[in-house]
């Protein structure tokens, strides 16, 4: 049979219509984007064994203990440990991201670290007599908080000076305990203290938050006390009857009967705690003496802590900032008139350049949560001492540097492994418990090795010291917020700072960038009467100089206030309650 | 897609949230971004154009300062149990509501990128990949194995973290379990929420947590209105928060501020330009009952089709943005 040219169109062609009246060409169409999915510019998740490590989040004091879900040994997602003492579970939306910090896109990652200790041994070797080498620790009560000290210790006017009082000093907020809270503008709900621990124990206690701004925590408490910006203290020296009620509602701007309102709540719905920018008063045992975690006696030898505002002005040769951990910032104004003025030498151990990095001479690059062994101190509502480590999950890259090391090199101080040596010390004492995150048991510490007891802090493990018996209701000085500035023609606006965002994981723009959810690093709230547009860009300027900003309209924030995020880069302009004011870029 | 002639255990899955518990953290957000391989934003993106499968937003009671109160509602894709919109409008077949679970999937290899659904879709909870998924070098790591990454041009949303569903069934098929037993599965979101406001599980299954809380009298659903009988129940004693969510109409979002009733608009309360109208919102309106007394799960939709088988809107209209 002979096949004709025209036989073979036809059959072409019958072929072509007849593929129509099958599924082929319409499933292909409707998977039209299945090729792309592919493409090379679409990442492929590595896959491998799915496993579970255990970890302590180094990102605040709370401390929360992590579950990493591992492909290999490499974190993809992070998430609380259910049945934890003390972090109940919980993280946050900045440790949920934490895997991402060593992928920060402008982390630092190389820095002159020759070049840093010969500038550093020069300077403690001119140090004159009234000259000081010094340490700024961001975040006091850590291991290497000893190891500055002592290193302060053995340099010849060596300070060793705190960011903030030391977090595991001796006492501590049982929340617990406490029937009535009244918040001087403290974020109580917002992160504070151990987040999980404050939503276990928010159902036993009435929470008043006193602010001028409707925060997270003034949203969501029993009743808030819309109080003039500044006048926090005002409203603690009316309740403590320091200054007369009517006083004390004229600064703060809400009824004299409401302020003896709360002062009748305070006394008869006890025990009571008031909170303010540091801890302020309390009736029952809502404030607890903590015992320090234990530290090897030799380390004791130690410099005493000190605080910034004792150095005389110009007077510090040295000055070596880690910032490894973040913790509270002090203004750069603060620190600099304590440098001395001819040449000083300013080293900053950070892993981005958006805080002191700005301002030193040397910034050498440090490894970042979860890539290095870090100890968190107890945090501030934690009624008894602790010892966590934050475990490393992945590997540093080449060229950084740590902290301790640099420093205890500068004052020939001999390092060996401090947090073995401090674990040791701890199970020394056997006292306490040890609460493992793999299986969720705790065990008395006499029955754990010591070889076990390592092991387990470096499995996400927790020690929680033996509740101490003897402690008693500490008695505190009351200490105020922030006071309001005088009236400034110039400086219409009052600055309300919230701490919000640090620079960190990408995929926390989520929250600022694609849900204008919280304030970005450089953002600022203002009431639509102020003028400005929406999303514009402007200039926030105080006394000491002006930063770029981005504002958001926001009905709440009441008229001549400004909220700002507590960038470092405002931080270096103002402190709470401050004169300022936002102009158009 | 799930066989027909299968025999399944048909769950429904669903979830209540707990706006008053709700502080605003983000931690839903970001754990849902991470769990599903959400890129971070591109520099472009912004509050239209971002990537949030689940979105917090901050709303309001309309007043000004000092009697201004704000409020937190995590909103995701509701999973609609009725008439689906986007299934419906979706011209590739890429939308499907899997009979098994309740849940509405997507399909991003089927998608064309035309967007109907989104325009669809009552509660914006769709979104569109204007660019390419792109990490900092090095972050893609810690992609999760268990989800693929979307490509540029497709439309995705929640789909109640499929991935997870996918491993608790392998897990439960290795402990030799049949398919007709409850499987442990919790999306990401859920699992992250500090203050416990989120909480998951079968709706059909009277006592899951979801399921009582559905039937307390402060619970409520979105636009409820629009019988489209979503399977996320927000629950608040507060009422200006239920009247937000029976969509009345706000007035314009203006520098001077007036009108303002929802501060970051939840999906058809979307501020729109007419009158001023903060604090007319009747709260409670067009919310229904949660569920029928003396029933133990949350009634499922019934298979009647059309508007007949709609409750009649609270207002009488069709449309919420008539």
């Amino acid at each position: 049979m002979k096949t004709t040219r025209r036989e073979i169109m036809l059959f072409a062609g019958g072929s072509a219509v007849g593929v129509l009246f099958t599924p082929a060409p319409w499933r292909l169409i409707t998977d039209t984007a299945m090729w792309s999915e592919n493409w090379p510019g679409i990442p492929r998740p590595a896959r491998g064994e799915i496993r579970s490590r255990y970890t302590n989040c180094a990102l605040c004091p709370a401390g929360c203990a992590v579950r990493a879900r591992c492909v290999g040994d490499q974190p993809v997602a992070l998430a609380g440990v259910p049945g934890h003492p003390l972090t109940h579970g919980a993280l946050c939306a900045f440790g949920l991201a934490g895997q991402h910090l060593p992928y920060y896109p402008a982390r630092v990652k190389q820095g002159p670290v020759k070049e840093a200790a010969a500038a550093v041994a020069e300077g403690i070797a001119k140090c004159g007599p009234s000259e000081h080498v010094v340490t700024l620790d961001l975040r006091p009560g850590r291991t290497v908080s000893w190891t500055y000290r002592r290193a302060m210790a053995a340099v010849r006017n060596g300070r060793y000076v705190a960011a903030t009082p030391e977090i595991g000093g001796p006492v501590a907020v049982d929340l617990s305990q406490a029937r009535t809270v009244l918040s001087l503008g403290v974020p109580v709900l917002d992160g504070w203290g151990t987040p999980g621990n404050v939503i276990a124990a928010r159902p036993g206690f009435r929470l008043i938050q006193a602010e001028a701004v409707e925060s997270r925590t003034a949203s969501m408490a029993d009743l808030w006390l819309r109080i003039r910006p500044g006048s926090e203290d005002a409203l603690a020296r009316g309740l403590a009857g320091t200054i007369t009620p009517a006083a004390a509602a004229e600064a703060t701007g809400i009824p004299e009967s409401q302020i003896g309102a709360v002062a009748r709540e305070l006394a008869d719905n006890g025990p009571a705690l008031v909170l303010g920018t540091s801890l302020l008063a309390s009736t029952g045992r809502t404030i607890v003496a903590r015992r320090e975690t234990p530290v090897p006696e030799e380390w004791r030898k130690a410099a005493p802590v000190t605080d910034l505002a004792s150095l005389p002005d110009g007077s510090v040769r040295v000055l070596m900032i880690d910032e490894s951990a973040p913790g509270e910032y002090l203004p750069w104004n603060a620190i600099e008139k304590k440098l001395a003025p001819d040449n000083p030498v300013v080293v900053a151990f950070a892993w981005s350049l958006e805080g002191y990095g700005r301002h030193a001479r040397y910034v050498l690059p440090v490894g970042v949560y979860p890539e290095v062994a870090d100890d968190i101190p107890p945090a501030a509502d934690s009624v008894a001492a602790t010892f966590r480590i934050a475990a490393p999950l992945v590997a540093a890259p080449a060229g950084l540097v740590k902290p301790e090391g640099f420093v205890a090199s500068a004052a020939g101080l001999p390092l060996g492994d401090t947090l073995r040596q401090r674990a040791d010390a701890i199970h020394q004492t056997g006292r306490g418990s040890l609460f493992t995150s793999a299986d969720g048991k705790s065990s008395a510490l006499k029955e754990v090795s010591a070889d076990d007891f390592w092991k387990a802090l470096n499995a996400g493990g927790c020690w929680i010291d033996s509740p101490d018996d003897g402690a008693a209701t500490a008695q505190l000085a009351p200490v105020a917020g922030a006071a309001a500035a005088a009236e400034d023609s110039e400086l219409p606006l009052v600055a309300v700072l919230h701490r919000e965002l640090t620079p960190g994981s990408p995929i926390l723009s989520k929250l600022y960038q694609e849900s204008n959810l919280r304030l970005g690093p450089h953002g600022v709230a203002l009431h639509p009467s102020c003028g400005l547009e929406d999303g514009a860009r402007a200039m926030f300027q105080t006394l000491l100089g002006k930063c770029p900003v981005e504002v958001a309209l926001d009905a709440g924030v009441p008229p001549g206030v400004v909220l700002a995020a507590a960038s470092p880069a405002v931080l270096d302009l103002c402190a709470n309650g401050a004169r300022a004011k936002v102009v158009p870029a | 897609m799930i066989s027909t002639n299968k025999k399944i255990r048909a769950a429904r899955y669903g979830m209540t949230i707990d706006v008053d518990r709700c502080n605003g953290c983000g931690a839903c957000m970001v754990a849902c971004a991470v769990e599903n391989n959400v890129p971070p934003a591109h520099a472009g993106a912004n509050d239209r154009k971002g990537l949030t499968w689940i979105r917090v937003y901050q709303v309001d009671n309309g007043e000004e300062y000092p009697n201004r109160r704000t409020a937190f509602v995590p909103v995701m894709c509701q999973h609609c149990g009725h008439e689906t919109p986007c299934v419906h409008v979706c011209p590739q077949q890429a939308v499907d509501v899997d009979p098994a679970t309740g849940v509405v999937g997507e399909m991003p290899q089927r998608c064309l990128g035309c967007r109907y659904c989104m325009a669809a879709c009552p509660y914006h909870a769709r979104y569109f990949n204007w660019w390419d998924p792109a990490w900092p070098a090095g972050m893609e790591q810690t992609l999760n194995p268990g989800v693929t990454p979307r490509m540029r041009g497709v439309v995705e949303k929640c789909n109640f973290c499929h991935g997870r569903w996918h491993a608790a069934k392998e897990l439960a098929a290795a402990a030799g379990k049949p398919d007709t037993e409850p499987v442990n599965y919790l999306p990401a979101c859920a699992e992250a929420c500090p203050t416990g406001a989120i909480h998951f599980g079968d709706l059909n299954d009277a006592a899951s947590a979801p399921a009582k809380a559905a039937r307390e009298p402060d619970s409520f659903r979105l636009l409820e209105k629009l019988g489209t009988e979503p399977k996320i129940y927000y629950r608040s004693k507060k009422e200006w928060v239920r009247g937000i969510a029976a969509a009345p109409k706000p007035g314009p979002r203006t520098a001077a501020g007036a009108g303002i009733a929802v501060s970051k608009p939840i999906g058809a309360a979307a501020p729109q330009p007419g009158p001023a109208t903060a604090g007319t919102s009747k709260p409670g309106a067009g919310t229904a009952p949660a569920s029928q007394p003396g029933t133990g799960a949350i009634p499922a939709p019934k298979p009647a089709a059309g508007a007949a088988a709609r409750p009649k809107p609270a207002d009488g209209k069709e449309n919420v943005r008539g």
